[in-house]
């Protein structure tokens, strides 16, 4: 579903990815972890063509996303770190413009279904975004990925900045896209969520994978040390 | 997806507490421009169209004399307000409104509204042209300049690219949803100017009065677009919302405040007008001496008489059939006719090379450009006051001809100066001054550069966004 072949991203002399080996198959949780400036970013910016690699091939659903930018932005849904959205607009305006962007046209009711569905209460659809808290925000960016009917989810650390009751609610959504057979690719610096919800978990330092592997096979307190021991 | 697009800008738009009042303001500036400046052309012509009607029922009524003494009692003529002039009062405040017309002498056109302003007036009036060429285009920059950074910072950027929307769609959308607005701002003020423009025929005087009247619209609207496409672009080319604000700030205080005043001062200082006093000294020396200096006023006579007694096979100015001192003056008037045209036309030159650095200066400056343009299309431009100023002058010529000819003609050889007289049949044989505007065609060829200047902004504009959408930074 998603393929990075020896990825490389340099900014001058500076390699934000570098040589990075990845594939995502469907129902699969990938959480990538890693300190700051690690790469993660850069990696999820890479498969939304905001930013061209300098060497490797990188394809959503084995379309060139480099090549193919627009074609491959039909199979994706992406929700970024701390999304703003339009303050002077409400929720349900929010999300019919996204959708409509994405050439999709939904009727009132099934855009308020869409908000439900993404756990944001039916009074606050129609409050101006402005009023909105973080969490309520990051809910409609939910709906505007549950509406694209995505195959592929690209999420920049999407549960930063919630409490903790949104931030479970937002896992039990990413099970029930898992069970629908969405590939997700996440960033991170939850490690327990992605130990709870995560399939998979790669471990990025200084654009590197260094550590590559299935929830499964690692506990909690093994998955930290074995952080930190990356990171030390 | 355009839909989307639009209904969104625009209801981010006008749910804008900035843009609400600083749109309110331009808003009503507008409209208020468009009542007074109305109303003050309204005034203006009636006052002058009165005035020219009188002048020519006294010139008619002036009862019986001697054509001369009539040549010398003179005729006026008023410059009549263009229609459309109340959007644009142009160089009409500064320049001239009335100028006699008398025998033997070119006069001055006399009496600007800036001559009984206060020096106020020298920061410009609250016109129609002023709101749509110096403050719209700032309403426009604060209504862009976050356009694309505000979106790049709050992550909708992203999100829009993501969901499949090319960079080059996002800004083509954003301007086309801009110019809307902006159209929106100034539709009102529009529909009261032609309700007021065609509630009443004007059309005696003007011809083409709706052709110009939406050339004229149409460059506004060309002069607004390029500063939507300008604000856009420099927004998405901007790292921070307030970077992009004090660029195009910069842009908008280079085009409206630095370069018009650094260009008229450059101009006149490449091409320096004479004073009105040289101006006059050289055309009464040229007179006297002749235009190659070497030909008296007295020895021209001389020649003259010699020629005339020549001609007619007599010996003495008794004897001839006609009047001398009519045919004369006309020769006379003829010979100052030729150098006052040369030293005119010297002094049109300078102007219209003065014009010419302001025109060249318009493609650097699109806010010079629509100057140029707004004024020529409105008639209140340089070109119009020339025309004005020639036509004035033909008529007078016409009219001294009229008396001198008439003297040479029917005045007989004999009869005393007192004696000769004509009457109203005779005045009323001189046709009523009649200026008639420039047409459209005439206009644009005139302002060439300034359209020319428009369009090539315009263009480049949107070349520039075809070519360069795709290097925008999305993150």
């Amino acid at each position: 579903m998603l393929e990075a072949k020896d990825l490389t991203k340099t900014y001058g002399n500076k390699v934000a990815v570098d040589r990075l080996n990845l594939t995502i198959q469907p129902g699969d949780i990938f959480c990538l972890l890693g300190a700051n400036g690690a790469g993660k970013t850069t990696t999820i910016n890479l498969f939304l063509n905001f930013i061209t690699p300098t060497e490797g091939q990188i394809s959503i659903k084995g379309i060139d996303v480099v090549a193919n930018p627009l074609e491959t932005k039909k199979h994706l849904a992406y929700i970024p770190e701390n999304l703003m959205l339009y303050p002077n607009l409400n929720g349900l305006e929010n999300l019919e413009y996204f959708s409509g962007l994405a050439g999709k046209s939904f009727s009132r009711d099934a855009l308020v279904n869409f908000l439900l569905e993404a756990g944001l209460q039916e009074d606050a659809h129609k409050k101006r975004v402005s009023k909105y808290s973080k969490g309520m925000r990051q809910k409609v960016g939910i709906a505007i990925a549950l509406a694209k009917n995505a195959e592929v989810l690209l999420l920049d650390e999407p549960t930063s900045g919630l409490d903790p009751k949104a931030s479970n609610e937002f896992a039990a959504l990413l099970q029930k896209l898992k069970q629908q057979q969405v590939a997700t690719l996440m960033a991170t610096h939850d490690l327990f969520r992605a130990k709870e919800t995560g399939t998979h978990i790669g471990i990025m330092k200084e654009g590197q994978l260094v550590e590559q592997l299935t929830t499964q096979e690692i506990d909690h307190s093994d998955l930290e040390k074995l952080y930190l021991q990356h990171m030390n | 997806m355009f839909k989307y697009f639009f209904i969104k800008e625009l209801k981010e738009t006008l749910r804008d507490a900035r843009f609400q009042v600083m749109g309110g303001l331009v808003f009503i500036l507008l409209i208020t421009a468009t009542l007074v400046g109305y109303r003050g052309f309204d005034q203006l012509q009636q006052m002058r169209k009165q005035a020219q009607q009188q002048v020519r029922q006294e010139w008619v009524g002036q009862g019986n004399k001697h054509p001369h003494s009539a040549a010398h009692y003179g005729h006026m003529a008023f410059k009549p307000k263009p229609t459309l002039s109340f959007m644009d009062f142009g160089l009409d405040s500064f320049t001239g409104m009335v100028v006699y017309m008398e025998a033997h002498k070119q006069n001055d056109i006399l009496y600007s509204q800036a001559q009984d302003s206060t020096s106020l007036i020298r920061f410009g009036e609250m016109t129609i042209a002023f709101v749509l060429q110096m403050l719209m285009p700032l309403l426009i920059i604060f209504l862009v300049f976050a356009s694309i950074t505000r979106e790049r910072e709050g992550g909708t950027l992203k999100m829009m690219v993501s969901q499949g929307v090319s960079t080059r769609k996002i800004l083509l959308y954003k301007i086309s949803s801009y110019s809307f607005i902006t159209l929106l701002l100034f539709l009102p003020a529009f529909l009261i100017a032609s309700t007021l423009l065609f509630r009443q025929s004007h059309t005696a005087l003007q011809t083409h009065l709706t052709g110009k009247f939406f050339t004229l619209l149409s460059a506004y609207w060309a002069y607004f677009m390029i500063f939507i496409v300008l604000s856009v672009l420099i927004s998405a080319f901007s790292k921070t919302s307030r970077m992009a604000l004090v660029q195009l700030l910069g842009v908008w205080i280079f085009f409206c405040i630095l370069m018009p005043k650094a260009t008229a001062n450059i101009a006149d200082n490449l091409y320096t007008a004479p004073a009105k006093y040289e101006f006059d000294d050289v055309i009464k020396k040229k007179v006297e001496a002749g235009i190659d200096g070497h030909n008296p006023s007295d020895k021209r006579f001389e020649a003259l008489k010699q020629q005339t007694l020549k001609k007619y096979g007599v010996d003495s100015i008794a004897k001839l059939p006609i009047n001398f001192s009519g045919l004369a003056m006309q020769v006379g008037e003829e010979y100052t006719d030729q150098v006052y045209d040369q030293e005119f036309k010297k002094v049109q030159q300078v102007f219209k090379s003065q014009n010419r650095v302001s025109e060249v200066a318009g493609l650097i400056n699109p806010l010079l450009a629509i100057r140029q343009v707004s004024m020529g299309l409105a008639g209140t431009d340089y070109h119009h006051h020339v025309k004005f100023a020639t036509e004035a002058e033909n008529y007078r010529r016409k009219m001294v001809k009229m008396a001198n000819n008439d003297m040479m003609v029917n005045h007989k050889p004999g009869i005393a100066y007192k004696d000769y007289k004509v009457g109203r049949g005779f005045w009323e044989s001189l046709p009523p001054f009649q200026y008639k505007m420039a047409s459209l065609n005439e206009i644009v060829q005139q302002n060439l550069w300034g359209i020319a200047a428009l369009l090539v902004w315009f263009l480049g504009g949107f070349a520039l966004i075809l070519y360069r959408s795709s290097s925008i930074s999305i993150v």
